[in-house]
């Protein structure tokens, strides 16, 4: 299993502080837009809707992003060099949660988790880097995720959990006829 | 046989450009998602040429997986993807050959291959994305699983015992030996890269959970661990080591050097030519 080393959040240059926020963007929109098209194909169009919607904001801040990098050339690194905290990126979607039935609740609820623990990244380098310039951008991008975090919260509210049978189907995939 | 492989694309593609148009028909949160984002990720990280590299396949939902990239592919008949694999690099060694399946394909009816593949030696990367089920035809068990998970089709359990498929591949001959998670793209990616980068027939079985018939296998996310210590050349001692461990240590386990095929018939031949060279009057 890949993981970081303990002080990671430590030791990142300002370079890879943005090429790492970069990639948690674009790793995140590819993610989101793949959830649209499973949920597509399983006739949960409310929830494609949802995730498609994510798919583009996270695109506009995957732009914020190379905006504020300016000059700074954003190589990315061969996949397994990047030093996420768990196994994949922090603003990518855990597949354990996901369900064909799902509600919008619950799909908000985990991209509520991934805006938490993209905001618990950066502020991690924001606190631990011994390079103020890194720690000062680090906080700029937390901040940003908390933003995030406001929204899906407000968002949440908006629709109600799940009934108890959310997951009933008439005609489930396990029915041996 | 020489070895080759594919040389680097001239300009650098992206994982999704390995991807192909057509989209998934894989149950949302399904493992095998993710072992499609790891292949890309690794063959973009190698640079292999599109037009170079073909993946063949069995049946069963994993077996899909040809159809979601963008190279060549062939999705063959249940349990022959190996055959069809090692018929496809013998013909044609400048191709990078993956051979891709499920449990089932690979393990029941496609057994029989798996042993010949890895005594062969071929140059061929094996992914079994192993959910310890039969998905496709709905859930019944395959030699991966546990001899008393109770299920509709098979009431109280099966009661056989599982079938170790790195210690088979270790016995048989295979040259690179690894296990992965689904869910840990990050080192899913990596050691497909090595394991393509590897000389000979590499093995690796992908823990990809099955969400609709085995949701249990959610949690193997909580369950799965890096090995205490790291890959072995010593082919006996990674059988142990994977005899004794609890299934869901992840890592190289095991990397040979032995002679792919052909290296040897090759060695002959040039040896049989020197001496007829040096007898010639
Ligand atoms: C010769 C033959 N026998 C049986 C089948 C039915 N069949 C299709 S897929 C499959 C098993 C698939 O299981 P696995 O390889 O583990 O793939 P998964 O669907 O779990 O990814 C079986 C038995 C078939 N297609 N052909
Ligand atoms: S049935 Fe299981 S293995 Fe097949 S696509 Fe669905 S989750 Fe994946």
């Amino acid at each position: 299993m890949s993981n970081t080393g303990k002080n990671a959040s430590q030791n990142f240059t300002q370079t890879e502080l943005l090429v790492h926020a970069l990639v948690i963007e674009l790793e995140a929109v590819q993610s989101y837009k793949d959830l649209a098209e499973q949920m597509e194909q399983c006739g949960n169009t409310e929830v494609a809707a949802l995730f498609d919607k994510m798919s583009k904001l996270e695109a506009e801040h995957a732009e914020k992003i190379r905006e504020a990098a300016g000059d700074v050339e954003l190589t990315e690194l061969p996949p397994w060099e990047y030093r996420w905290p768990g196994l994949e990126p922090p603003e990518n979607i855990d597949l354990a949660g996901v369900h064909y039935l799902m509600t919008p609740h619950q799909a908000l609820e985990l991209a509520l988790e991934n805006e938490l623990s993209a905001m618990a990244f950066f502020d991690a380098i924001a606190h631990d880097s011994t390079d103020d310039q890194v720690g000062s951008l680090a906080q700029e991008f937390g901040d940003d995720e908390r933003q995030h975090v406001a929204w899906m919260k407000e968002w949440l509210a908006k629709y109600p959990p799940p009934d108890d049978d959310w997951d009933y189907d008439p005609d489930p995939p396990a029915a041996i006829d | 046989m020489v070895r080759r492989m594919s040389v680097a694309a001239p300009c650098k593609l992206k994982a999704s450009d390995y991807k192909s148009g057509t989209k998934p028909v894989w149950c949302p949160g399904c493992g095998d998602f993710h072992v499609l984002a790891s292949l890309t990720k690794a063959i973009a990280a190698l640079a292999l040429v599109p037009e170079n590299l073909a993946v063949v396949s069995g049946i069963g939902c994993s077996s899909r997986i040809p159809a979601y990239l963008n190279c060549y592919g062939f999705h063959g008949v249940h349990g022959r993807a190996l055959p069809l694999a090692t018929g496809l690099k013998v013909a044609r060694p400048d191709l990078t050959v993956i051979c891709a399946g499920g449990d089932g394909d690979g393990f029941s009816i496609g057994g029989n291959h798996l042993l010949h593949a890895c005594r062969r030696n071929v140059d061929i990367t094996y992914v079994v994305m192993d959910n310890e089920i039969y998905g496709m035809t709905k859930g019944q068990p395959s030699p991966t699983t546990a001899p008393d998970w109770d299920s509709e089709l098979a009431p109280g359990g099966t009661g056989v015992s599982p079938f170790h498929p790195l210690v088979i591949a270790l016995a048989s001959g295979a040259n690179f030996v690894a296990r992965t998670f689904a869910g840990d793209v990050k080192g899913t990616t990596r050691t497909l890269a090595e394991a393509i980068g590897h000389p000979g027939f590499s093995f690796v079985q992908i823990l990809s959970p099955c969400v609709t018939f085995r949701p249990d296998q959610r949690e193997w996310k909580n369950k799965v661990h890096p090995p205490p210590v790291t890959f072995t050349t010593d082919p006996a001692q990674a059988a142990r080591r994977v005899m004794t461990d609890d299934g869901f240590n992840i890592g190289v386990l095991y990397k040979g050097s032995r002679d792919i095929y052909g290296q040897a018939v090759e060695r002959n031949a040039e040896f049989e030519r020197d001496l007829d060279a040096e007898f010639l009057v």
